[in-house]
C-alpha cells in the first residue's frame, strides 16, 4: 500500500538532542498501556515494543516521524500521536505511538529480533533476494493500486535503492537481514 | 424411524445451509455489503476464511463419532459425510485460491513454496490426503471397497494433524488461536485412542478381574470379529444394534470422512 504520510524528518528531531559520537543507534519505545492497547495484555512479544535504527539510517531524510496520513491526524490504530516511517524497510520497523527515544552505543534489543532472531533481523531492509524462512519475499501485491490479482516483483530497498543503498555499502545483506 | 427422518429431512438441510454460510458471507463481502467487508487486503481475508472454515469443519466431522457414542443419538452420523465433504470443499477452495489468485498460477513459485516452506508443505500434504477420501465418499465406493474403505478413511487423522500444524506454523507470534484447534484435535484423537484401548482390554476378559470389566459394549455385539481387528467406526456404534440394523443402509453407517 502506498500511503501519503504527513510528518517530518526524524533527523530534524535527532539533531535537536545533539547526540555525540558515541551515539551509534537510536532506540524507540512504544507506550505501554494495556488499558488502551488490549493487545499488550497477552505477552505475544516482550512489551512494550522496541525498535531501533542505526544513527545514519535515522539521519536519512527519508526516515520520517509521522503525525498524520491522507491529510488527517494519525488515528490511534495507526500509531498516534507519533510514529516512525522507514519506507525502505519492512513494516514492523515502523514503530507506533512512540514515547521514548534513546541514543545507544550498542545495537538495541528490538522486539521482533528478540522474539524470532532467525526470522527478523535488526536491519529488515526490503530485500527480494533474502527469503523469510517461512515465505518468499520476491513478489508483492500492491494493495489499493494495480490489479488486485497480480503480484509484482519486489524491488530492493522497496524501490529506494538509489537513495539508501549506500548506507549499506560493503555489508553482507543476506547475513545482516 | 421418527428421529432418523427428522435428522434426514430437517436437520440435514439445516446443517447443509449452515455450511454454506461462510461462503455466502465471502460472496456478500465481494459484492460490497459493508457488514461483510473483506477489509484492506481482501485476497488474504478470503484465503484465511476458506482455510479456517475447512479446518473447523474437519474438526466438527471428527467430532461426530464421539458425539454419537456419548449421546447415543445415532442419526447424527447422517451428517458426517456431508460435513466431511464440506470440509474438503473449503480446503480445496483454500488451495485453489492460493494457486490461482495468490500465486497467479506460477508453477515454479508454487513448487518452490511447497518444497521450501514447511507450513505450505504441511497444508498441501493435508489437502492431498483428503483427495482420495472425497473421491471415495459415494455409497458405491463404500460398498465396493468394504473394509479397505475404512482403512483408507483413517487418513483423515494425519490430514487433521497436518492441517493444525499448517495453521500453527503459519502464525507469526500469537499462537493462541492455533493452539485452540490443536487442543480440540487432541481431545478428538485422544478419545479415539482411549476407546481403542478400552475395547481391546474388553476383548481380553481374562486380563482383568470381572469387577472392573465394563458392561458388554455394543462394540462386541455388532462386531464379534473385532477381537482380531481394530474396532471399526461403525462396529462401535453406541446405539442399540437393532436400531442400526433396521434403519441404516450401509451408506451412512459407513460415511466416515
Amino acid at each position: 500500500m502506498v500511503i501519503p504520510w504527513v510528518g517530518f524528518p526524524l533527523g530534524d528531531l535527532v539533531k535537536r538532542f545533539k547526540p555525540n559520537s558515541r551515539a551509534k543507534y537510536v532506540e524507540f519505545t512504544t507506550l505501554m498501556d494495556p488499558k488502551q492497547m488490549p493487545g499488550q495484555r497477552y505477552p505475544v512479544l516482550d512489551w512494550p515494543y522496541v525498535e531501533g535504527l542505526r544513527i545514519d539510517e535515522a539521519m536519512h531524510p527519508l526516515a520520517i516521524l509521522a503525525v498524520g496520513l491522507y491529510g488527517q491526524a494519525l488515528p490511534n490504530q495507526n500509531g498516534a500521536p507519533l510514529r516512525l516511517v522507514v519506507p525502505w524497510k519492512y513494516g514492523f520497523k515502523s514503530i507506533k505511538s512512540i514515547v521514548r527515544l534513546r541514543f545507544t552505543e550498542r545495537l538495541p534489543a528490538t522486539s521482533w529480533a528478540l522474539a524470532a532472531p532467525r526470522e527478523y533481523g535488526f536491519y529488515a531492509n526490503v530485500n527480494p533476494e533474502v527469503d523469510h524462512p517461512r515465505w518468499s519475499q520476491k513478489r508483492e501485491r500492491r494493495i489499493g493500486s494495480g490489479s488486485l490479482l497480480s503480484r509484482q516483483p519486489t524491488l530492493p530497498f522497496n524501490g529506494y535503492a538509489d537513495e539508501v543503498a549506500r548506507l549499506y555499502a560493503g555489508m553482507d545483506l543476506a547475513r545482516n537481514f | 424411524m421418527h428421529a432418523d427422518r427428522l435428522a434426514r429431512r430437517i436437520v440435514k438441510p439445516f446443517v447443509f445451509t449452515l455450511c454454506l454460510l461462510p461462503l455466502a458471507w465471502l460472496a456478500a463481502g465481494l459484492l460490497g455489503w459493508p457488514a461483510a467487508s473483506l477489509g484492506a487486503n481482501p485476497i488474504e481475508k478470503i484465503q484465511d476464511t476458506l482455510g479456517i472454515w475447512g479446518l473447523r469443519l474437519l474438526l466438527v466431522t471428527l467430532a461426530i463419532t464421539p458425539l454419537r457414542e456419548m449421546t447415543g443419538w445415532a442419526p447424527v452420523v447422517a451428517f458426517r459425510r456431508l460435513l466431511g465433504l464440506f470440509a474438503f470443499s473449503y480446503i480445496a477452495m483454500h488451495f485453489l485460491f492460493y494457486l490461482l489468485v495468490d500465486q497467479g498460477i506460477d508453477w515454479r513459485l508454487l513448487l518452490e513454496d511447497i518444497a521450501k516452506r514447511p507450513f505450505i508443505t504441511a497444508g498441501f500434504a493435508a489437502f492431498l490426503l483428503l483427495v482420495p477420501l472425497a473421491a471415495t465418499s459415494t455409497k458405491r465406493a463404500m460398498r465396493r471397497m468394504g473394509r479397505r474403505w475404512q482403512r483408507l478413511h483413517r487418513l483423515v487423522y494425519p490430514a487433521a494433524i497436518l492441517g493444525c500444524t499448517h495453521f500453527y506454523w503459519q502464525v507469526k507470534a500469537d499462537v493462541r488461536e492455533p493452539l485452540v484447534y490443536i487442543l480440540v484435535l487432541a481431545v478428538l484423537l485422544g478419545w479415539r485412542v482411549h476407546r481403542h484401548r478400552r475395547s481391546r482390554a474388553a476383548d481380553r476378559p481374562s486380563a482383568m478381574p470381572p469387577s472392573i470389566r465394563r458392561p458388554p459394549a455394543p462394540v462386541c455385539q455388532s462386531s464379534p470379529s473385532s477381537s482380531s481387528h481394530q474396532p471399526s467406526e461403525d462396529a462401535s456404534t453406541g446405539s442399540p444394534s437393532s436400531t442400526m440394523a433396521t434403519n441404516s443402509g450401509p451408506s451412512w453407517r459407513n460415511a466416515q470422512l
